[in-house]
């Protein structure tokens, strides 16, 4: 038994260390100068530099992505919500003969390849004026955050026990005070993992992005990576730095996502 | 009190008429593009009706990138699915909880990053000559030049790897929460009966999680799908057309090369076709 624990040991260690070591390494080569980086043997100690990182902060094209994405991944999560949210507790609560067509209509917008919605959205914003601006993104970035939230949701308000509700409503409640002051407050924990999932969702969404932005609403993904597509002429330092920027803000999100993943695990348990 | 109530129908239907819309007018107007000879180029179109499905089985690069897809989608799933159960009973065997949490942030990292983000971070990883990942090789060969994105065998791999690094570590995760909600008693059972742990796992644990084990690879599968990121930053489809998936030759045909909005269109619908019925049907055996 012994030699087998530790060779399990050894597994799990190096898989932790696979998990964010390249990501580590990232963010080093981003302190680093171009020399310091065309090594053929990794260099860990080197004299670190912000060069790279003022360079990105100070590009337009990067602020204008990052502006882009903020505002696009933004406005389509609060839609997400305000459609989202109520839709899900009308599900999980009013159950109706539809329940479960409705939630796999939901989770069939998932199958829909991306490419078969980028392509027909292009030529429609097209036609309607609007392609290659914000609202055309956060309308199509819509469908993705209220399906999510809707979708992450319903477990979580049918986690929310029966009885607070209808003691609720025996006080004299409306249906819709319940859903307010009731259902929202009890489920938030939950909730508020599921609005930062949909978030992660579309800050990380591509192909849509560039197929919908030719240049004033390029997302911070696509600056990113036609960064690259200047080839070795745009010094690794940079590119690194740019990497770094554009994975910070899901990251800010790991706390509330595990928090997340535990909850729901916790209550399948009960 | 809750039946009279007007809530299901002002909460669900706004909620429902806006995601049909949002979803069936792309969806619908897909077809019709895939039905007319539009080209980026050039603002008039006919209707062509089948001829763009038939250029399209006529296509030899078209059936490879259905072939590259196909082995993504089984090489990707396959891969994550055994990750994430090897490491998930790894961790439930012998790590203590609180070294289980520390695991559990570590491997949610992954995925939380943009696929933009992890197709650069390995992209350069595995650069041959100043890669992170391949100076093992360097080392021990003594300077030789190993580049896995270029090469026609590897390189579909190679961008896999990346895959599987973000799913199945986090998996790995969903797998460990899964079995610490099993019952203990039947594990206690089977070891009264001297039973090893791996055997355990492969005739208790596992078997009784089978329906969410499903589940999870039923997810996996549909985020497949979404390989575009990837290979785009990575190899492009490349090295020729090696890791040519079909969305990104929808995309390279009505884009980069030639513009042929429709041509792509009938092979993104022809996608959407097969996914959908595929998925539909799996559900269905999922939920029974």
């Amino acid at each position: 038994m012994r030699p087998g624990r530790l060779i399990a040991k050894a597994i799990l260690a190096l898989a932790g260390f696979l998990a964010v070591f390249p990501l580590v390494w990232t963010a080093l080569n981003a302190l680093k100068n171009n020399v310091d980086i065309i090594t053929r043997v990794p260099r860990l100690v080197f004299s670190p530099t912000f060069a790279n990182i003022s360079y990105i902060l100070g590009r337009d094209s990067v602020l204008t992505g990052l502006y882009n994405s903020v505002i696009a991944c933004g406005s389509a999560v609060l839609i997400g919500v305000a459609l989202g949210l109520p839709a899900a507790y009308a599900v999980a609560r009013y159950p109706n003969r539809f329940a479960g067509d409705i939630q796999f209509f939901v989770l069939s917008l998932r199958f829909l390849p991306p490419v078969a919605v980028a392509i027909p959205l292009m030529v429609i914003w097209l036609q309607v004026g609007l392609y290659d601006t914000l609202p055309a993104l956060i309308v199509t970035y819509s469908l993705l955050t209220i399906s999510v939230i809707m979708w992450l949701a319903m477990p979580a308000f049918q986690a929310v026990p029966k009885e607070i509700e209808e003691a609720a409503f025996v006080d004299g409640y409306g249906a819709y005070s319940v859903f307010w002051r009731i259902a929202l407050p009890v489920a938030a924990r939950s909730l508020a993992g599921a609005i930062a999932f949909s978030f992660v969702l579309v800050w990380n969404e591509f192909l849509i992005a560039l197929m919908l932005s030719s240049s004033n609403a390029k997302t911070l993904p696509i600056v990113a990576s036609e960064l690259s597509q200047q080839g070795m002429n745009v010094p690794w330092g940079i590119l690194n730095a740019s990497v770094v920027l554009l994975s910070l803000p899901p990251l800010l999100f790991l706390g509330v996502l595990s928090g997340f993943l535990n909850s729901v695990f916790r209550q399948k348990k009960t | 009190m809750r039946r009279r109530s007007s809530l299901p129908v002002t909460f669900l239907v706004p909620t429902l008429a806006i995601l049909l819309v949002l979803s069936m007018v792309p969806t619908l107007y897909a077809i019709v593009i895939a039905l007319q000879n539009r080209e980026l180029s050039t603002p008039g179109y006919s209707w062509v009706w089948f001829s763009n499905f038939a250029d399209l089985f006529l296509d030899r690069r078209f059936l490879n990138a259905v072939w590259v897809s196909v082995k993504w989608e089984i090489v990707t799933v396959v891969a994550t699915m055994a990750v994430a159960i090897g490491l998930g009973v790894l961790m439930f065997e012998v790590a203590s909880p609180r070294l289980r949490n520390v695991y559990c942030l570590l491997f949610i990292i992954p995925v939380l990053l943009p696929r933009v983000s992890a197709a650069f971070v390995w992209k350069f990883a595995y650069h041959p000559l100043y890669g992170i990942a391949t100076y093992p090789y360097r080392l021990i060969t003594g300077g030789l030049i190993f580049d896995p994105l270029s090469k026609a065998s590897t390189a579909l791999f190679a961008v896999a790897s990346v895959d599987v690094w973000q799913w199945g570590l986090f998996f790995a995760v969903i797998v460990l929460k899964l079995l610490e909600t099993l019952p203990p008693q039947p594990i206690e059972a089977a070891r009264l009966d001297h039973a090893k742990r791996w055997q355990i796992h492969a005739y208790v644990t596992l078997p009784m999680l089978k329906a969410p084990l499903i589940s999870l690879m039923f997810v996996k599968m549909i985020e497949s799908l979404r390989s575009f990121d990837l290979i785009y930053v990575m190899t492009r489809g490349g090295p020729g057309v090696a890791t040519e998936t079909l969305d990104m030759y929808a995309f390279s045909q009505g884009f980069i090369e030639s513009g042929k909005v429709s041509y792509a269109s009938a092979m993104a619908v022809l996608m959407m076709i097969a996914t959908v019925i595929t998925f539909t049907f799996l559900w269905k055996r999922v939920q029974a």
